[in-house]
């Protein structure tokens, strides 16, 4: 039973809104995919900074990528790069993803920011847990503040394309080139990062973080507990030497549990792309690889073995930390973020001897090349509203000229610690948070909206920077841009559910953690194809592949 | 003894408005408060018939009539979330439904004024807790790596797949709900049983009626107008058996067990930006809900009960 009378019905509704729309009078397309020439003339130029020399320099791999730049000590002369005050006593509102205690509004860090700056910037960090949830209502009602950061895991369900132009402002006439020369600190953020804010061939967005050695994540290990049974990372080479070493430390009566889940940094090591590959000429989804269900039913079976811990194989993944910390789960995968100072705190915490340790990348027949993804050089973009004047956008680019001052500069210590003597003291060479500094500072709120490009660091704890640094040089060959890298594309909202597939991702899932056979999987993902993957694929071949190429 | 006159004739509205006047200033908040977040939400409700684009606004979206409940009808995993629902509203209905009444009846005997007290602030205290808490507390003692399991492990004994069980999933929620609910859902039984009058008990005490008899002809049927509201409320709620407790637990039994409506919703509708299609199974949820309330009410009726309002 077709309506056709209610469609006919609606048609009339939908004649008369134009009439109603004048309120909204919203736009409707979307910046597209960026052409290369498009993106040449829009990209910044690249001037990278020398004001301060780190201890371990960066290592160049192959395909553009390089480890970062690592600090043993927090520099002694915080040189500034910044003359004067950037500001001209504006008044701005930001909002930036918090993931952790929100600091009381007005309190000391901001007014002396404010100061710093000089421009009222009014912080207001929104949980980040569910600010996926919250930009929506902000755009749906054109209400977005002056400064907003979008992490870019989110572009489609927030629709940047389509805010692009619309409700965020273009950066272009501004940064394109060599007018970003203004803004020193900002012209030493390198090139790929500026890309993944470009859209429709135009410079929306201001990069935080950014780095060239952006990975999935890593498959920790509890290094202090492996080296005891005298065990070493480099024993691992392939899938087969990893299936062993869990049941060489799955011990379940005591507690102890060699695997939390690894999955989503593993499968890459079956020669799995991290969404698109082009082979012979076709582009092709991972899920239709045939290795992409060995990965699959190695885990499986390493489930099915008994060798993840029962919490993680019951989807419990608030507390897998605790399970590493406590040494109840000895190897586990997680974001290259997880290798910081904090986590050598709450690790050691739990255990005195607690060291994190990575294995390296490998293939899992442990005969080829292990080769891995690059990820986009940044995930945390911020923007401007569309709204303001230029002159305002001007001051607002100088205030982010001094958010991006270098690590260990005057400004970069003053947006990352506050006050010295009121929010830090410097102990033994560390910046170590007072009372204050812990309550208003440490919370990432300004380096959300603008930050230099990423640098290991973890004052106080040296032994984590030289661990995570001769990790980073150990892989960085294994490095390669993956198809589409550091590309933005638009899609259509009617692709949106296949795009995100959840009912394969639920389906694959169930599979790692021992629930559901392979086929199961396979017959979730012949499913998918004809309700609109094949359609997926059949539109990303047209509309980036073929008018843009791979962006290799 | 007469009866006042303004009793018997029905006073004209203006002197019933002057009466009423603070009642209905009280009334007030509570009628905003369903005016703005229960009524007007529901022109929100148009989405449902859209190809709804945040961006463009409701107004500028393109209409898409009934597609969207095309799309629902023809997705395999709406139904299995559709079964999911009312399988899961019927085995609770069956298995925790009675409980609070049970408890209701066994504290109305409990003597002693504190006792009662205390035994009724315990069973009503998990209410209060989130749904994380009493989830994770439940995987604690009942999960893989919990306390049974590793004393069962550390006996040489087979261990007992609890939590993650996609087959026996229904009773692990079920015991949840009663864990956490049936203490706080005496509270309406236990004020109808205070309404009984003791004299009825006390006359049918001389006429020589045991414990049983009493509880089944005097505090039953004082019981009943409430149970039988309570039952047509809970069928109208059926199809919502929960959200967060299913969320927080469809990553350890997969989706096939436990989604239901609200996570499928989420899942294909608010997750994935598809707004339109999560509109349209809320709109369908929405309507059979109402179907359901309307049928037991009615039933209600016909069984000479009040329901939700009197005849």
């Amino acid at each position: 039973m077709r309506p056709e009378l209610n469609r006919r019905s609606f048609v009339a509704i939908a004649a008369a809104t134009p009439l109603l729309a004048a309120c909204g009078g919203a736009a409707r397309q979307k910046a597209g995919t960026n052409t290369r020439a498009g993106l040449r003339a829009a990209l910044p130029s690249y001037v990278p900074s020398g004001s301060v020399t780190p201890d371990i320099p960066s290592l160049a791999g192959g395909a553009g990528a390089a480890t970062d730049p690592a600090f043993l000590a927090y520099p002694a002369s915080r040189v500034a790069t910044v003359q004067g005050t950037p500001g001209r006593g504006g008044s701005y509102t930001a909002v930036t993803p918090l993931w952790g205690t929100v600091p009381p509004a007005g309190n000391s860090f901001y007014e002396a920011m404010d100061k710093a700056l000089g421009v009222t910037l009014t912080m207001k960090p929104a949980d980040g847990n569910n600010y996926n949830t919250v930009v929506p209502t902000m755009t749906a009602a054109r209400r977005l503040p002056d400064w907003i950061q979008l992490p870019t895991w989110w572009n489609s369900i927030f629709n940047v394309g389509g805010l692009a132009g619309t409700q965020l402002a273009d950066l272009t006439p501004y940064l394109a080139g060599d007018k970003i020369k203004r803004y020193p600190n900002l012209a030493a953020i390198p090139t790929g990062a500026w890309q993944t804010g470009a859209w429709g061939d135009k410079l929306y967005g201001i990069p935080s973080f950014s780095s060239d050695f952006v990975i999935a994540g890593a498959v920790f290990h509890r290094r202090d507990v492996l080296q005891a049974k005298g065990i070493t990372a480099d024993q691992v080479r392939s899938a087969d030497d990893l299936m062993n070493l869990g049941r060489e430390l799955t011990d379940a009566k005591r507690g102890v549990w060699a695997f939390d889940d690894v999955w989503t940094y593993l499968f890459p090591a079956w020669d799995v792309p991290l969404t698109w590959d082009v082979r012979d000429g076709r582009l092709i989804h991972k899920y239709e690889m045939p290795q992409f269900f060995e990965a699959l039913d190695w885990h499986h079976r390493m489930a099915r073995a008994g060798y993840l811990h029962p919490d993680a194989a019951a989807g419990q993944n608030a507390n897998a930390d605790t399970r590493f910390y406590s040494g109840k789960v000895l190897i586990s995968g997680g974001g290259s973020g997880a290798w910081n100072l904090a986590d050598h705190q709450s690790g050691t915490a739990a255990d005195k001897d607690y060291r994190r340790g990575a294995f390296d990348f490998f293939a899992a027949d442990g005969t080829s090349a292990p080769r891995v993804a690059m990820g986009p050089s940044t995930n945390v973009i911020s923007y401007l509203n569309n709204r303001l004047k230029p002159d305002q956008i001007e001051e607002l680019l100088a205030v982010a000229d001094y958010l991006a001052a270098p690590f260990g500069s005057a400004e970069y210590t003053m947006v990352n610690f506050g006050v010295e003597g009121v929010h830090f003291t410097m102990k033994d060479g560390v910046p170590t948070a007072t009372e204050d500094g812990k309550k208003f500072v440490q919370a990432m709120t300004f380096p959300f909206l603008a930050s230099p490009p990423a640098v290991i660091s973890n004052p106080g704890a040296g032994i984590v920077t030289r661990d995570y640094a001769a990790w980073q040089a150990a892989n960085v060959k294994a490095l390669y841009k993956p198809v589409f890298w550091n590309t933005n594309i638009s899609m259509p909202q009617s692709l949106s559910a296949a795009s995100a597939a959840q009912a394969v991702e639920d389906a694959i899932k169930d599979c790692y953690h021992g629930r559901t056979k392979v086929s199961e999987v396979q017959a979730a993902v012949s499913t998918w194809k004809t309700g609109g993957g094949d359609r997926l694929t059949q539109w990303m071949t047209d509309n980036v592949l073929s008018k843009y190429g791979t962006g290799q | 003894m007469s009866t006042p006159r303004s009793w018997q004739e029905r006073p004209g509205r203006r002197i019933r408005l002057r009466r009423d006047r603070s009642l209905l200033i009280m009334v007030v908040p509570a009628v905003v408060l369903l005016l703005v977040f229960n009524y007007a939400p529901l022109f929100g409700l148009l989405t449902a018939f859209q190809y709804y684009d945040p961006l463009a606004g409701v107004w500028n979206s393109d209409w898409a009539g009934f597609d969207q409940f095309h799309r629902l009808f023809a997705d395999p995993l709406f139904w299995g979330a559709l079964k999911n629902t009312l399988y899961l509203s019927l085995v609770q209905l069956v298995l925790f439904f009675p409980i609070p009444i049970a408890l209701a009846l066994l504290l109305n005997s409990v003597l002693s004024g504190r006792m009662r007290n205390f035994i009724q602030s315990v069973v009503y205290l998990p209410h209060f807790f989130s749904w994380v808490l009493v989830i994770t507390i439940f995987q604690q003692l009942l999960g893989g790596a919990g306390a049974l399991n590793q004393f069962l492990r550390s006996h040489d004994l087979q261990t007992w797949d609890i939590t993650t069980n996609p087959s026996t999933f229904v009773l692990l929620v079920t015991s949840q709900v009663v864990w956490k609910e049936a203490g706080w859902g005496i509270v309406v039984f236990l004020a109808a049983l205070s309404a009984v009058n003791p004299g009825l008990y006390e006359a049918a005490a001389v006429d020589g009626a045991g414990r049983f008899r009493r509880m089944w002809h005097i505090t039953l049927p004082g019981l009943r107008g409430v149970i039988v509201l309570m039952l047509v409320l809970r069928l109208g709620n059926a199809l919502s058996v929960g959200f967060e407790q299913f969320l927080i637990q469809r990553d350890a039994v997969g989706h096939e067990s436990a989604e239901v409506l609200d996570t499928y919703a989420f899942y294909y509708g608010i997750a994935t930006a598809d707004y339109s299609l999560g509109a349209a199974a809320g709109l369908f949820k929405s309507v059979i809900s109402l179907l359901l309330i309307w049928g037991a009410n009615k039933l209600a009726h016909c069984f000479g009960e009040d329901g939700l309002y009197r005849r």
